[in-house]
């Protein structure tokens, strides 16, 4: 009796896994927007954290030339240095996000010990743009400071340390959230329809006639979605290292494998499941890309889930693929296992689930 | 001339009035559909309640006047969420990617200050994305500028004097959730107007439209206004769910209702000549999904694209993606993205229309069936 079963499934397995490569074209439109997303972050990794931003230094004495000279030091912007007219005809047309200018007399007032500004004309129609401008100039002004040595005023420095040898750029961060999005997208939708597809054409009857278990059938199903969202995930994951992006040492390879490969099998189980309840491919497609969104923006989505709101962290610990991403994170970026064992419990029991739910769809479709 | 005409207008009325009743009879999928540009905006407005307040943990190792006035100083740097802990507690967040700095306050900060003596205060940061490091690097400084201004104002000579061009910041999400209208609109319109048209091809239904005597201009306008027909649902639900839910009131209704329309227009467009192309529902629903990410990214949703790299302007103008998002924001906002005003930037988005509803006739027209 389980001879039969893992005969039927792994017939099934095969079969699911033939027709679907023979949809070339499925297979690139599902790996190549993930790249080109990841090239895109690369591409403008330079902008970063650095607005362009014009310098106008109207001052001849020394201290104007050592604030400028801090400022360029500082490297916070993507600096312009021209005159005020030109300075001005950059902020219209939205070359910069802002104008920094010394004003004449900067030097005198300075050696005459009385107060002086920096002043800056902003574009402050995105605050997020805003901020940076108004973190960044202060931070130039700090560096004007420490150039001083024991004579500066400012007392308070900074001892940084990072967590982690070298910086990890959000290009790089970006890797996470393309392989989870892909993996369930590709696992839900291609699951979903290739189980829905069966009842639409009316196939699921010689299925269902034969001696294979139902049980058996949505195995065969889970496993060749599970495969080929498995293998789109390899690719992408040998790609970005290749690039140098992600650099995950020894064993925590493996972690990061066996993670991929449970989110894989969340992903195809659940459209499955969907497939299998819906039986028709529109209404399958409909829920399979509900499903795909809320499980991967409530489990983060492209940010930093420990930084949103506790309410989201809340709902998102109900949200299967929050274990997914936490497990990734610690395998790419940490080289650490911490929590694994309850990430891949609970990935493993959802899949089971959705394996469950899956079967007795089939059962109760066969009975009526 | 005028049968002729009125033949044509009748066959695109016959088909959009299939189309339209062919989603009827898909109910669930419909319905669902309805809501998938509604889900994007309200789940991808999520990720971003962050905003740009980094979770950071105080250490205070000394609470004196000077100390708790960093601290004040730090809280409305506008940069950070704010929590004190114990030294050991806030390792344990830092290492368990809960919070992206731990900011300690030496217990000789208060005394070394009385006295003019340099102290450090120590900085440890998860710089484990670039974004949120940076923000922390640059707003440590700010907060020392800050406390220099209020508690020794006469010490530290140089201050900002910051003009701002527009009367009142625009807030992270009013601003992303306009941004995020404009994908929202690209998902739903690209994947009901898709679908709908490569499920014609799967089901080989499409070989009764093209044997038919009726125009293939005809029946690829009547399907785009079928598609646009159906798509109008969408569109007012995730408009209803901007303005009244996220609380973003537009300044130019006018222009919130022709652009919007516009959008809908261009991405069924879109979506009807990726369906026909591909002939096959499940690449359709990939390319949607996977290329909704990065043209986010890439069209200026953050921000004017001028402020990105000179490569990604480039390749942002190349798609109708990045003037949509322009010309919404002035409807929303009255903000200028661009140097081609809003005349400019009508045109490019009529061109972009165009150009798709010839492309789409051309392939239409050059499409055969197999036996």
């Amino acid at each position: 009796m389980i001879l039969n079963f893992l005969r039927a499934t792994w017939l099934i397995w095969i079969k699911d896994l033939r027709v679907w490569l023979r949809q070339p074209l499925t297979m690139v439109v599902t790996i190549v927007p993930p790249l080109i997303f990841l090239m895109v972050q690369a591409l403008g990794a330079e902008a970063v954290g650095r607005s362009p931003v014009a310098l106008v230094n109207q001052d001849s004495g020394p201290q104007g030339a050592q604030i400028v000279q801090a400022i360029r030091e500082a490297n916070v912007f993507r600096l312009q240095e021209v005159d005020a007219a030109k300075a001005q005809a950059l902020l219209k047309n939205l070359d910069v996000v802002a104008v920094v200018t010394i004003p004449a007399g900067f030097s005198q007032r300075l050696q005459a010990r009385l107060g002086t500004t920096v002043d800056v004309t902003v574009n402050n129609l995105n605050l997020d743009f805003t901020n940076d401008i108004r973190r960044a100039v202060p931070d130039a002004i700090t560096h004007y400071y420490l150039a001083q040595g024991d004579q500066s005023p400012v007392k308070i420095s900074v001892n940084e340390s990072d967590l982690r040898a070298r910086d990890i750029e959000m290009f790089q961060y970006s890797v996470l959230p393309t392989l989870v999005l892909l993996l369930t997208v590709s696992g839900l939708i291609s699951g979903g329809i290739a189980t829905g597809r069966e009842w639409e054409s009316a196939t699921v009857k010689e299925l269902l006639l034969s001696p294979a278990p139902g049980g058996a059938i949505i195995a065969g199903k889970v496993l060749a979605g599970f495969t080929t969202s498995f293998g789109l995930g390899v690719v992408v994951l040998l790609v970005v290292y290749g690039m140098g992006w992600i650099y995950p040492e020894g064993i925590y390879w493996l972690n990061m494998l066996l993670i991929v490969g449970l989110v894989s099998l969340l992903g195809a189980s659940l459209g499955v499941a969907i497939g299998a309840a819906l039986r028709r491919i529109m209404p399958v497609i409909a829920v399979s890309i509900n499903v795909a969104l809320y499980l991967f923006f409530l489990s983060g989505g492209v940010g930093v889930l420990a930084f949103e709101p506790q309410w989201l962290q809340d709902i998102a610990s109900f949200v299967p693929l929050t274990y997914g991403n936490h497990a990734l994170s610690m395998a790419l970026f940490y080289n650490s296992a911490d929590l694994l064992g309850r990430d891949v419990l609970v990935l493993g029991l959802s899949s089971l689930a959705a394996l469950v739910l899956g079967t007795l769809a089939v059962r109760r479709r066969s009975a009526g | 001339m005028m049968r002729e005409i009125a033949y044509q207008l009748r066959v695109i009325w016959a088909t959009a009035r299939k189309d339209v009743r062919s989603a009827l009879t898909d109910r669930l999928f419909t319905l669902l559909g309805l809501f998938v540009p509604a889900n994007v905006l309200i789940l991808m407005s999520l990720f971003v309640l962050a905003g740009s307040n980094a979770p950071t943990t105080m250490v205070m190792n000394d609470t004196g006047p000077y100390a708790q006035a960093f601290y004040q100083a730090m809280s409305q740097a506008h940069s950070f969420r704010l929590e004190t802990a114990t030294a050991e507690e806030a390792e344990r967040r830092l290492a368990a990617g809960q919070a992206v700095a731990v900011v300690t306050i030496p217990p000789d900060f208060d005394s070394s200050l009385q006295q003019g003596r340099p102290v450090q205060v120590g900085v440890e940061i998860n710089n484990l994305n670039t974004d949120f490091t940076n923000d922390i690097r640059r707003a440590i400084p700010l907060s020392i500028t800050s406390f220099y201004a209020k508690v020794f104002p006469n010490l530290v000579s140089v201050t900002v004097n910051e003009t701002d061009l527009y009367a009142h910041d625009t807030d992270y999400i009013p601003y992303l959730a306009v941004s995020i209208l404009v994908i929202a609109l690209m998902m739903g319109g690209m994947m009901q107007a898709g679908t709908t048209s490569a499920r014609e091809w799967e089901q080989n239904t499409i070989k009764e439209l093209l044997l038919s005597p009726a125009s293939r201009t005809a029946i690829m306008l009547g399907k785009m206004l079928g598609a646009f027909l159906v798509g109008l649902g969408s569109t007012v639900i995730v408009l209803a769910v901007l303005i009244l839910l996220v609380g973003v009131a537009p300044e130019y209704w006018l222009e919130v209702i022709g652009f919007t329309f516009l959008a809908l227009l261009i991405f069924n467009t879109l979506g009807t000549l990726l369906g026909t192309l591909v002939r096959q529902r499940m690449p359709v629903i990939a390319l949607t999904m996977g290329i909704s990410l990065p043209l986010f990214f890439l069209s200026g949703a953050f921000g004017p694209i001028s402020f990105s790299t000179p490569l990604l302007q480039a390749v942002a103008k190349i798609f109708p993606v990045y003037y949509q998002i322009v010309v919404l924001q002035h409807a929303f906002h009255g903000f200028s993205l661009n140097t081609l005003g809003l005349a400019g930037n009508t045109l490019v988005l009529a061109g972009f229309a165009l150009a798709l509803i010839t492309l789409m006739a051309l392939v239409l027209r050059r499409s055969t069936i197999g036996h």
